[in-house]
């Protein structure tokens, strides 16, 4: 589950989640959801790996987005599926995507880049996983 | 998230200036210097942006004071709308915060030879044309497509490579900041993926609040600096707003990943992660100033291709060319970037880092940076407001000089974030409700004009006021919209 969250001049993401690594695929859609109006329209026709080694979790939330939003801008991918396994601190994942085609994909927001501000990765007592994230917009 | 407000003290100076003491807290260096009048000192109050402009005054070798424009809202680090000036010779630290991810995100003005009644009747099609010809949104690719060994050229030359390639003349480039280059440039520093996120988006908008807007001069407040700017009631000009897209911002981001744990290195304790810094004469710094000056060179070619895809457009719709049609550059400027400048810090001439970060250069008459041709009355300074109310020009004032190291405002500042915008647009046609004030508005995404309607935005006419009456700009003239390009 995720939510948008009010943030002065920008757009800030709140995630929930039952595991870290069902946290940053879910950040990955709720990304991309911002990117794209119609998400659902967005076939998994390509995919790509992707490989982090990062101690900490919140960083790691943050390179995996950087990533994600690099692949976006100078491949001009939309993304849609992320499939993630986390294994000690590193991060794996096959993501599946389409490249824009404005003909049928509805854009919404450009995301400038991801921010440290407020950075936010834990774990709550009853065991989920919460991630907060501010994105300039 | 609940929205925090500033508690801390703000004290009068004068009519246009308030003050954080230095004594508020003890790691400050330097005082906070906020230009605001008692209307929009209260909005100001309702976030904590005057906390940034304390958090500014604790970095290492910053002069005079921590200042903030009356167009101040909250920013990453450093607030939008700050200004800091850091001595190199005194420990003084560079820091991408206090450029921003948009480096050098600025304004440029077009003039025309056009009044507004002869362009009336073929306006809606002069709007559709830019909104098809000129990229704008997510990601949007332009026309203009550069290999690696062009793009690092183009960083290092500025728009000069440009005029090379038909894309610019001389009159362009003496009427952009810095001549469209800062020296120094290092595009060996600008990583791969910056050169692959920037390699599309030469010549392209973006989204966010970047605009191209067709204006009408509605007021001229002085004469004689309006005519020698060539600006004239009722005509038709063109403003481009717009930075230096992937490019800066992987820049900015790169920077801010290679900066950590750099500030604890050199012993340099930061309030906030997100003011990041280095000593200037440090390799770290030195390595971001390299990359950030060749970010600066691309975002000026960036509002150059766009200003050349607008007189496209226009000799299209007008068939005429764009010579004939005397689509002149009135200027460029920079409202975030960081330069090694002159001033004078109490009695003493030194060299310091004048980090703008939502703020904009505003030299007064006389002063050697200026062009020729506008030295007499002073830097032009352009002041982009809302799309359904107004922007401004100004020029740079003597003012500027000893209260705000040659700086003024850049915008009218958001009062809304972009979630209550949307929220407040609900039900409602923005493009139906601008047509109505006579804007022709064309964006690619409904909720990006419901983020960016002119109710998001203070009114740019109190900030203008503000710094009018601080003497650290003049008002030339005021600028109305009748078409809108918004990504």
């Amino acid at each position: 589950m995720h939510e948008v969250f009010e943030h002065t001049a920008d757009v800030g993401l709140r995630i929930r989640q039952n595991s870290f690594a069902e946290l940053l695929a879910e950040a990955g859609v709720a990304l991309f959801e911002l990117m794209v109006e119609n998400l659902e329209t967005v076939k998994p026709t390509l995919l790509h790996h992707i490989q982090i080694t990062q101690v900490e979790k919140d960083i790691l939330l943050f390179d995996w987005l950087n990533e994600l939003l690099y692949l976006s801008d100078a491949q001009q991918w939309l993304l849609c599926r992320f499939d993630v396994t986390i294994v000690a601190d590193t991060l794996n994942a096959t993501v599946y995507g389409e490249p824009r085609d404005e003909t049928k994909h509805q854009l919404d927001h450009e995301v400038k880049a991801i921010t440290y501000h407020q950075l936010k990765v834990e774990q709550l007592s009853d065991g989920q996983w919460l991630a907060e994230v501010i994105l300039d917009i | 998230m609940a929205k925090e407000s500033y508690k801390g003290p703000l004290e009068r100076v004068d009519d246009t200036c308030w003050r954080i003491p230095r004594s508020y807290r003890p790691d400050m260096l330097v005082d906070g210097l906020i230009f605001a009048d008692d209307q929009l000192i209260d909005q100001i109050r309702a976030d904590t942006a005057p906390e940034q402009v304390a958090n500014v005054a604790t970095l290492p070798g910053i002069q005079s004071a921590s200042l903030a424009m009356p167009d101040i809202h909250w920013g990453y680090g450093f607030c939008i709308g700050g200004v800091c000036a850091t001595d190199p010779l005194d420990g003084g630290v560079i820091s991408p915060g206090g450029v921003g991810y948009d480096i050098n995100c600025g304004v440029r003005l077009v003039r025309t030879g056009l009044d507004y009644d002869t362009l009336r009747p073929r306006l809606r099609t002069l709007v559709d044309t830019l909104f098809n010809n000129v990229p704008a949104g997510v990601g949007r690719t332009g026309k203009y497509s550069f290999t690696r060994a062009e793009l690092r050229t183009l960083m290092n030359e500025g728009p000069r490579y440009l005029l090379k390639r038909g894309l610019a003349t001389a009159s362009d480039i003496d009427y952009t900041e810095a001549e469209g280059r800062l020296d120094g440039a290092e595009p060996g520093f600008v990583s791969d993926r910056a050169l692959d996120r920037g390699a599309q988006q030469c010549g392209t908008l973006g989204s966010g609040n970047h605009f191209m807007e067709v204006q009408v001069v509605d007021q001229i407040h002085d004469a004689h600096a309006a005519q020698t700017m060539g600006l004239f009631e009722s005509q038709v000009v063109v403003m481009i707003h717009s930075g230096s897209r992937g490019l800066g911002y992987q820049v900015c981001d790169d920077a801010l990943a290679a900066l950590r744990g750099v500030p604890e290195k050199y012993g340099i304790q930061l309030p906030d992660r997100q003011l990041a810094c280095a000593p200037v004469h440090s390799p770290e710094g030195q390595k971001y100033l390299g990359a950030m000056r060749a970010a600066a060179n691309f975002a000026w070619c960036n509002r150059q291709l766009l200003m050349w895809q607008a007189r496209e457009a226009f000799a299209e719709v007008l068939g005429k060319t764009w010579e004939e049609l005397r689509m002149s550059l009135v200027y460029d400027v920079a409202h975030n970037i960081a330069k090694l400048e002159d001033h004078q810090v109490g009695k003493v001439n030194k060299k310091v880092w004048v980090h703008r970060k939502g703020a904009t250069r505003a030299f007064p008459p006389g002063h050697p940076e200026v062009p020729s041709m506008y030295r007499q009355i002073g830097q032009p300074v352009i002041i982009p407001g809302d799309m359904g109310r107004a922007s401004w020009v100004l020029v740079g004032q003597p003012g500027s000089m000893e209260k705000s190291f040659g700086t003024t405002c850049h915008g009218a500042g958001r009062c809304m974030s972009r979630t209550a915008a949307v929220k407040h647009a609900q039900g409602r046609r923005i493009d139906k409700e601008l047509e109505a004030r006579g804007v022709i508005a064309r964006a690619r995404s409904w909720k990006g004009l419901a983020e960016e309607q002119p109710d998001a935005y203070k009114d740019v006419d109190l900030v203008v006021e503000v710094v009018h009456k601080a003497g650290i700009s003049r008002k030339v003239a005021r600028l109305r919209p009748i078409g809108v390009i918004k990504g």
